[in-house]
């Protein structure tokens, strides 16, 4: 079954659960409760057919949980543990922020946000800046790649040790490249009537369907119960 | 019939540039007009465009005066935002004019800038995508497409926004012969929706039968004014004489050259070139079979996943060897293999009793990428050429930038210099390093004639010179100019391996040497 | 034209150097995953590193707004990837007020493009705001469980609320050496070659 989110939906997802990692569980109930949400992404991630994410994001979890009740259990000494504890204690407070986050990037086009911005009102100036923005993660990644090749090619990858001068090698030919592109790019933005006067449009059409209401009444009555069972009624 | 566009005494010069770029022009195109401007680069072709799109003087400042009138708008006077219905622009490159990060976002960039209701955007959307045959490509991500469907992309993109004039600057600089074929289909049908097309091109053999107009431009001012059909029955000699890539010839290369399915037999009787590199087992593959103890090495067994086969091939030394081969067919990842950059290629080279294999290879070849800017790091052409040297030896340096006439643009910024140049710095850099194969990926691209005849004979010079040079390339025109040898390739096979014949003779011209022809490179050079 | 309004170009000149900027901060991050909580990187490798870019921007910058939208979209693609909310008022402030330092001087003086840029890189602690809390409410309940204070503290002795202002001026203080460095690399580099 494929599940259509509002990216708005998704927003307000991450909103939640980011608030939520903040405050750490302290009863079974409430950890039971975070587990809840913690599912919630890895069940649209398996919507989405992501199998093998949700599985590695799956086992992730549990198995940090595992490792912190049973570490947390027993009388936990020595270096190793503590920083055993450390580590699956971050990764179990974090991961469901984490899990969110990349089901909502993996599965939202990046005009969907767009369109989800413009909506919420957000400037103009700055909805173009994001878009900018995430079109330029591949191209520097590109870019990066090619530079990476000719660094090979020269046997300057290490630059003989040189930390200076490895990041000199990778930047600044990174930084030629995507002013040149931007350049271009901005001609061929604005002769395409880009930063015009009139508001921009968006062909995408948001609306929040009954999957989104459910989901966002979900995560609403969640953290309304975590903040009242954990700092009200205690 | 009407003047969509009119041209009147425009002089322009860029901020911050001596020279007058153009000098009191006029020019008017009738509407439904299909016109080409050629000439050499810097002679004002580009400049035109930017004219008729109004990045000048919006984009581009400079010193400006005269009227360009458009569709009823006075350039100077109008924002550009408000030409985007009124002028389409079709850019050079394919990698930096899309905005988007998928083929749909891409189309509707356009009208969704000027705030069309989403229904009207719909409508030209798919009107856009039934009219162009784009429907495989959409649903896609722009950073998976080859150069060409980025380039249909961009040209369904300008249609979206139904501009009157459609501008192409150089629109086949990158393309190969498949995805040029596609280009004319394009704007044969925006010429027979009756759209004003101006073209601004090196490359001229796709666009006959199309034109009605060639407008010759030199330095900065029209030169001539030929009818399409007239230009187009133009001599070799003229068309040489004018300085342009020709406009002929080359249909016969692009057959000769293209059609793969003719392939002769696959020379292995290395013993004729005396001395000869051999590569054997050149196997790779970007599908790696999973694996769960030991990584098998790749051999001619694993044929059905290999993305390059090549069991042996002999190489003749000193020669100028084009390689050849639709896109996509594996000749990138030749190259990028016989420099070592593909660390999972089984393939070593042997040289003189020597073999070579895995990170060896970056030894003895390099690869001068298409896009050079990526391999040049320093702040200045011998620091450049000094990086690649182990023990740093100023006299060599010297000497190698003499030859390839850098002496005296040693302190300067390599990124400060012109294309050619650039690519000199990189070669330099590969002789330093002493490499004995030089790898040229579509050295050529978007050149005019004469630059490409310096490329050409630079790439001989080198040959001459001990170095093996193999380029892989889509101008005909350079493989007549210069290769000695073609080697075709074909689903990472090679299919034939020939000697060719060169059309240029460095030999005969013996009063003209390369330092004169690179003097002349470096007098061009902005 | 309103010299003074931003135009498409530079809302793509914000959108480039963000992006560069953000895969700077990524690539330190992976060099300091070695324990969550080794910060070193972070403070001082990012605004050393980050400097070049933000100096080849601040020499594109020459009106209200840039610097302040980059700071925006940091927020925005913060939160986005799950690092949450809580740092977002700290990433528009430092970035609002490093726009008005730079605009003091006209986007030209140096002096005040470097206080500018220190001030900017404050954003990058904005990434340990959901630590400290989460480690406040973590110790909490380490303690209900009866481990020992010691303990607990051991294991936020890096990050947490008090060192937190430290980690601000030591922010501070890289930012402002960085800009020095970058000033020196874009001299050496954009500069020479013509694109400054």
């Amino acid at each position: 079954m494929k599940i259509k989110l509002d990216p708005r939906t998704k927003i307000y997802m991450i909103f939640v659960v980011s608030a939520i990692v903040m405050m750490s569980a302290t009863t079974t109930f409430l950890w039971g409760l975070k587990i809840l949400i913690t599912m919630v992404p890895i069940v649209l991630l398996i919507a989405e057919k992501r199998y093998a994410s949700a599985l590695r994001f799956f086992a992730l979890y549990i198995s940090a949980l595992i490792l912190t009740f049973y570490f947390l259990s027993s009388e936990s000494t020595g270096l190793i543990r503590a920083l055993l504890t450390g580590y699956c204690g971050i990764i179990a407070q974090f991961l469901p922020a984490f899990i969110t986050a990349w089901y909502v990037i993996h599965s939202t086009k990046i005009d969907e946000f767009m369109a989800a911005m413009q909506k919420m009102h957000v400037p103009d100036g700055i909805t173009i800046s994001l878009a900018v923005v995430m079109r330029f993660f591949p191209t520097i990644k590109e870019e990066y790649g090619s530079i990476r090749d000719a660094m090979k090619m020269r046997g300057v990858s290490l630059a003989g040790g040189n930390a200076a001068k490895m990041i000199e090698y990778r930047m600044i030919p990174l930084l030629f490249s995507c002013v040149n592109i931007g350049d271009e790019l901005s001609a061929a933005a604005i002769t395409r009537g880009l930063g015009g006067e009139v508001k921009r449009t968006s062909v995408v059409e948001l609306k929040l369907h009954v999957f989104d209401w459910i989901l966002i009444l979900l995560f609403s009555i969640a953290t309304v119960i975590f903040v009242l069972n954990k700092y009200i009624l205690l | 019939m009407k003047n969509i566009i009119e041209i009147k005494d425009v002089s322009f010069q860029y901020k911050g540039s001596e020279e007058g770029l153009l000098n009191n022009v006029s020019l008017n195109i009738a509407q439904g007009e299909t016109v080409l401007l050629c000439g050499a680069s810097g002679s004002g072709k580009t400049t035109i465009i930017r004219l008729i799109n109004g990045l000048i003087p919006h984009y581009y400042p400079g010193d400006y005066s005269g009227t360009v009138l458009v569709d009823g708008h006075d350039i100077k006077n109008t924002e550009l935002y408000d030409l985007a219905g009124v002028v389409g622009t079709v850019f050079q490159n394919p990698r930096s004019q899309f905005f988007s990060v998928d083929t749909d976002g891409e189309i509707v960039f356009g009208p969704e800038n000027i705030g069309l209701n989403p229904d009207e955007i719909r409508r030209r959307y798919n009107m856009v995508v039934n009219d162009m045959n784009l429907e495989n490509l959409m649903g896609r991500s722009l950073f998976d497409l080859s150069g060409g469907e980025k380039q249909k992309i961009a040209c369904g993109s300008v249609s979206a926004l139904l501009p009157n004039v459609i501008l192409l600057d150089e629109p086949s600089s990158n393309l190969d012969w498949k995805a040029i074929e596609d280009l004319r289909n394009e704007i044969i049908k925006w010429k027979s929706e009756g759209k004003t097309i101006v073209i601004s091109e090196h490359r001229l053999w796709y666009l006959k039968d199309l034109l009605d107009r060639v407008i010759y431009m030199e330095n900065g001012k029209i030169a001539g004014d030929y009818n399409g059909d007239e230009f187009f029955a133009f001599t070799d000699e003229k068309i040489r004489s004018l300085k342009l890539r020709p406009v002929k010839i080359e249909e016969k290369y692009i057959d000769k050259f293209s059609d793969i399915s003719v392939g002769k037999t696959v020379q292995t009787d290395f013993d004729v070139y005396g001395d000869s590199i051999k590569l054997k087992n050149f196997y790779f593959t970007y599908k790696r079979r999973p694996y769960i103890i030991r990584k098998k090495k790749l051999s001619a067994d694993d044929a059905d996943i290999l993305n390059l086969n090549m069991p042996e091939l002999n190489l003749p030394k000193g020669s100028v060897i084009g390689v050849i081969g639709r896109n996509g067919t594996g000749k990138s990842t030749f190259l990028r293999c016989l420099c070592g950059l593909e660390k999972e290629c089984t393939g070593e080279i042997i040289y003189r009793n020597k073999k070579y294999h895995g990170k060896e290879l970056t030894n003895i070849s390099y690869l001068v990428m298409q896009d050079v800017n990526h391999q040049l790091f320093t702040d200045s052409v011998e620091a450049e050429v000094m990086l690649s040297m182990k023990e740093k030896d100023t006299d060599k340096c010297n000497d190698i930038l003499e030859r390839l006439g850098l002496l005296e643009y040693r302190d300067k910024h390599p990124m400060a210099l012109s294309g050619g140049q650039k690519q000199r710095v990189a070669i330099a850099s590969a002789i330093a390093e002493g490499a004995k194969l030089l790898l040229f990926d579509e050295p050529t691209s978007g050149l005019d004639y004469s630059h490409m005849v310096k490329v050409a004979e630079l790439l001989r010079e080198l040959a001459a010179s001990g170095s093996t040079v193999l380029v892989s390339t889509h101008d005909p025109e350079l493989i007549e100019l210069c290769c000695n040898h073609i080697i075709r390739i074909d689903d990472g096979k090679v299919i034939s391996s020939d000697f060719c014949d060169c059309a240029m003779d460095l030999r005969i011209d013996k009063d003209y040497n390369l330092d004169n022809r690179l003097e002349e490179d470096n007098d061009n050079a902005v | 034209m309103d010299k003074k309004k931003l135009t498409a170009k530079d809302f793509i000149t914000v959108g480039i150097f963000t992006a560069i900027v953000f895969v700077v901060e990524f690539a330190c991050g992976i060099l300091g995953f070695i324990h969550p909580y080794i910060v070193a990187p972070y403070v001082v490798m990012i605004p050393i590193v980050a400097s070049i870019p933000m100096m080849l921007f601040y020499s594109k910058v020459d009106k209200f707004g840039m610097i302040t939208i980059m700071s925006v979209l940091i927020a925005i693609i913060m939160f986005v990837t799950g690092m949450g909310f809580l740092g977002a008022p700290l990433i528009i402030l430092a970035g609002v007020v490093a726009d008005f330092i730079a605009k003091a001087g006209d986007y030209k003086q140096f002096k005040l493009i470097s206080i500018s840029y220190a001030v900017f890189c404050l954003w990058i602690c904005a990434n340990y705001f959901p630590v400290i809390v989460t480690a406040n409410s973590y110790k909490e309940s380490l303690l209900e469980e009866g481990y020992s204070a010691e303990y607990t503290d051991s294991l936020f002795r890096a990050i947490n609320s008090k060192t937190i202002w430290v980690l601000l001026i030591l922010c501070l203080i890289f930012g402002y050496v960085g800009s020095y460095i970058g000033k020196v690399v874009v001299k050496k580099h954009f500069e020479k070659a013509g694109i400054v």
